[in-house]
């Protein structure tokens, strides 16, 4: 179980998250939705402190991680594994190195500095790469795969760590029809098969209700609905997009619905 | 110059676009001669000072331009066309005028010039081992604490702020006569210049895959390792081998001071013979610096156009 | 296909993966290439460093600190003859910028004669740049001690010193600006029937003017340093002042001088840099 309990991030003047409280059980696939600035990535880099909050407390099995420092927050970092919108993967590594990056908690410092990694660890991280259709690329350089390719290698990375939860943010946003599907699919097997929490931040509503088992909508950084995606009607939809609900429900045709887009619409044209 | 008359202006015409316009451009070009006039002004002054302050006067420069071409011409070899590649005679001498009686020390330069090139190629290796350390410190994108990073900055701007030959003189007191002293120093320096060119590369990698890093568990250490060091590795070699080529020069030089190489035998034909010994010395320092530069921007061409093809 | 857990990793499951990628199992020749090479290196390291003695280093750390102690203790503020001081600073700066215009009015000359586009004849182009590698390729210490050797002691050995090193290098690069310019509009030039002369005045200076102050500017910069150390021969400046009171075991003095050394070299870096900013970067465009 992680809990929020009013958990706020501040940025100078601004407020991104304002105080949110939240229970999220464990083997939840968890989708937050939302405009752009409406503090999704923010509130998901705080579960792994990327961003530290300003405020208020989280617990993952009733222990705080809000405090946690040095070697305890590293170890914390290792156990929510996250997954990025650009990958973050170091692209002049080859693919199976990047993967084997995610044992690098357990790792003493000369073996990290050496870049020695046991056959253990190789053998896990092809399993890993196996089990999203990535071995064969294993040995070449990361920037020279696609982006759904690298997606999936940070995916495998992802899943060597042994993670409990599973972070994902934007995870299918600079990724085609195709791929994001691909992408979603394997987070929800990771989610169904290992009973991972996943934590994804979504910007199409069609993806979310199609994969997540519970929706979090919010708008400017206030947690606007929480319900499951039956709950989430068109009317619902249209409150947390506010005024810019119709780009988002289109922007939602690009993603791993594959549904053709329709026609565009000629413009009105103003005659003089 | 335009023709243009400065009532332009003033006369009922100042509307019109044309007029304007020429008194504007009038209006530039004053402005621009006043700064022009000045910067010449201020140039000649430093100038007319310079030239007093280092009593830099024709009447000096014309006794000694003279006087330089008396001395090459004394350190000029005489080689004679008939005894060029005489070999020694039966006293075991070579004769007068040629190339063995020239290069009749030859083992012991080549001896000092290996002794040369490694004080450069292990000043060169530790430098850029201390100086990667550092950069990491000094860049601001990833030092571990911003005071860290300012004292890291301060550190290489002093190191490379002072010249090598001073670092030597200060050492040889130090450490005594011999290599040891100019290894250091010229140590100290490359960390300096490497440390600054090395810390700006880092500033201008991408932080994305140390994102990635901090967020599978990894320590500052782990996120510099996996995280910058892959993306700058070519630029810091590239860099190495540059900073090889310039400290093969000041290895060449650091003697002067009694910090080892070949620059205190050259120091020593300067300044108590002057004969052919001179030329002698400085033909076989140029050879060296000339062939090591070409052999590294060899090298360094082949590292960028290895990375060009990936 | 589920998960299994890292723990839960069995031999024959290593051995099992091995056999299907093998090639993702590290590969024994690229392994032993990296060892042997850092073994190369700590070897050599390790090796030169006892070949340079390196021991000396700590059998004299107590000459070290004695030295460190007396160049951050300064004593007898008073009596430091800061008149001289100042005054071999300002003789060092004046080196410079002398050696640096001289250097700069030479290479002009020169550059045209090694560039590729203004010497067709490739013997005198040759011919000239191997001169001007003989200027670069030797040290402007060395020149100093040979022009101290050529016309005795003082700041005109060091004024002849910059001269000679800033002039091959700045040809060099003068002549490296005057291979990378434009063609077309030295064409336009020639087109108007215009004579040698001519095609050099209004079709390659307007291009390559900008670019030659500039790598003056720079020069003037690095002849600053270089004219610090060229008084430890002899050849005038501050560097005279800093190896008498050096030999005479004034290291609190030199600390002082090495100082202000450093704090005019910034100032001028900085002044020339803003000269760059304002004057090059208008002209530029």
């Amino acid at each position: 179980m992680l809990e929020f309990k009013g958990l706020t991030k501040q940025f100078n003047s601004t407020i991104a998250v304002k105080p949110a409280t939240l229970a999220i059980p464990d083997g939840q696939m968890v989708g937050i939705i939302g405009r752009s600035g409406a503090g999704k990535s923010t509130l998901l880099r705080m579960i792994n402190r990327l961003n530290e909050p300003s405020g208020g407390q989280m617990l993952f099995q009733g222990r705080d991680i809000t405090a946690l420092k040095g070697r305890e927050l590293r170890q914390w970092r290792n156990e929510c594994a996250m997954v990025f919108q650009q990958f973050n993967l170091v692209g002049r590594l080859n693919v199976i190195t990047n993967v084997m990056s995610g044992r690098l908690f357990h790792h003493g410092f000369a073996s990290s500095m050496l870049g020695i990694f046991t056959a253990k660890e190789r053998a896990f991280a092809i399993r890993a790469l196996d089990r999203l259709g990535m071995a064969h690329v294993a040995l070449q350089q990361t920037d020279t795969l696609s982006g759904g390719q690298m997606q999936r290698v940070a995916i495998a990375r992802a899943l060597v760590q042994e993670p409990r939860i599973m972070l994902a943010d934007e995870p299918i946003a600079s990724l085609d029809p195709l791929n994001a599907k691909v992408v979603m699919d394997a987070l929800r097997a990771i989610n169904r098969e290992d009973g991972l929490t996943v934590i994804c931040n979504l910007h199409t509503l069609d993806t979310a209700r199609q994969y997540c088992d519970r929706i979090i909508g919010m708008q400017d950084g206030v947690i606007v609905f929480d319900g499951t995606p039956g709950e989430l009607t068109d009317k619902a939809a249209r409150e947390i997009y506010g005024a810019e609900a119709e780009e988002a429900f289109s922007e939602a045709m690009t993603s791993t619905a594959l549904r053709p887009k329709p026609a565009a619409q000629p413009e009105a044209r103003v005659v003089n | 110059m335009a023709s243009v008359t400065t009532n332009g202006p003033q006369n009922g015409a100042d509307r019109d676009p044309v007029t304007l316009f020429e008194g504007h451009r009038a209006q530039m070009i004053r402005d621009r001669m006043v700064v022009n006039i000045t910067l010449v002004v201020l140039f000649l002054a430093f100038l007319a000072w310079s030239v007093w302050i280092s009593r830099f006067t024709p009447d000096r420069l014309a006794t000694g331009i003279p006087r330089i071409f008396e001395y090459f011409g004394t350190v000029i070899p005489a080689l004679q066309w008939d005894v060029m590649f005489d070999a020694r005679n039966e006293a075991g001498r070579f004769p007068a005028g040629s190339l063995g009686y020239w290069y009749n020390d030859f083992w012991k330069y080549l001896r000092l010039i290996w002794e040369t090139i490694l004080m450069a190629l292990t000043a060169t290796l530790l430098g850029t081992g201390l100086a990667v350390v550092l950069s990491f410190l000094a860049a601001r994108n990833c030092t571990p604490y911003p005071w860290m990073g300012a004292a890291a900055r301060r550190f290489l701007e002093f190191c490379r702020g002072v010249p090598e030959i001073l670092f030597a003189l200060i050492l040889v007191f130090a450490v005594g006569i011999g290599p040891l002293a100019g290894v250091l120093a010229i140590t100290i320096h490359a960390t300096g210049a490497l440390g600054k060119l090395f810390s700006e590369v880092n500033e201008n990698a991408s932080m994305r895959p140390v994102d990635g890093i901090k967020a599978v568990g990894g320590s500052w250490f782990e996120q510099m390792r996996y995280g910058i060091l892959p993306q700058v590795l070519p630029n810091f070699t590239s860099y190495a081998l540059w900073r090889f080529e310039i400290n093969v020069r000041a290895s060449a030089v650091v003697g002067f001071v009694g910090a080892g190489g070949i620059g205190a035998e050259l120091s020593h034909t300067i300044s108590f013979y002057s004969d052919d010994r001179v030329t002698a010395v400085l033909i076989l320092i140029v050879l060296t610096v000339t062939m090591i530069d070409l052999l590294s921007e060899r090298l360094r061409h082949a590292l960028i156009g290895k990375e060009n093809m990936k | 296909m589920s998960t299994l857990a890292f723990a839960a990793v069995t031999d024959a499951d290593i051995a099992a993966l091995r056999k299907r990628n093998p090639q993702a199992f590290s590969d024994p020749f690229a392994t032993t290439l990296k060892v042997l090479s850092w073994a190369g290196i700590i070897l050599y390291l390790a090796w030169s460093l006892h070949f340079f003695e390196i021991g000396k280093l700590l059998s004299a750390s107590d000459r070290v600190w004695m030295l460190l102690r007396r160049m951050v203790i300064w004593q007898d503020m008073a009596s430091w003859q800061y008149g001289n001081i100042y005054k071999g600073i300002a003789q060092t700066v004046a080196m410079a910028f002398l050696g640096t215009l001289l250097g700069t009015i030479f290479a002009l000359g020169l550059a045209f004669f090694a560039a590729r586009n203004t010497m067709p004849v490739g013997i005198i182009r040759h011919a000239v740049r191997r001169v001007l590698d003989v200027f670069r390729g030797i040290d402007s210490v060395v020149w100093g001690l040979v022009f101290v050797r050529a016309v005795g002691l003082g700041p005109l050995a060091g004024v002849l010193a910059i001269w000679i090193s800033d002039m091959g290098n700045l040809a060099k690069l003068y002549s490296e600006a005057i291979e990378n310019i434009d063609r077309k509009q030295v064409e336009g030039v020639r087109a108007t029937g215009a004579d040698t002369g001519r095609i050099i005045r209004y079709g390659y200076l307007p291009q390559i003017l900008p670019v030659f102050i500039s790598l003056s500017l720079y020069s003037f910069e690095s002849s600053t340093r270089s004219a610090t150390i060229l008084g430890l021969v002899g050849a005038g400046g501050i560097g005279m002042i800093i190896i008498e009171r050096f030999r005479a075991g004034l290291f609190d003095q030199v600390a002082f001088v090495v100082l202000n050394v450093l704090v005019v070299i910034a100032v001028i870096d900085w002044g020339s840099g803003l000269i760059r900013k304002r004057f090059i970067g208008e002209r530029g465009h």
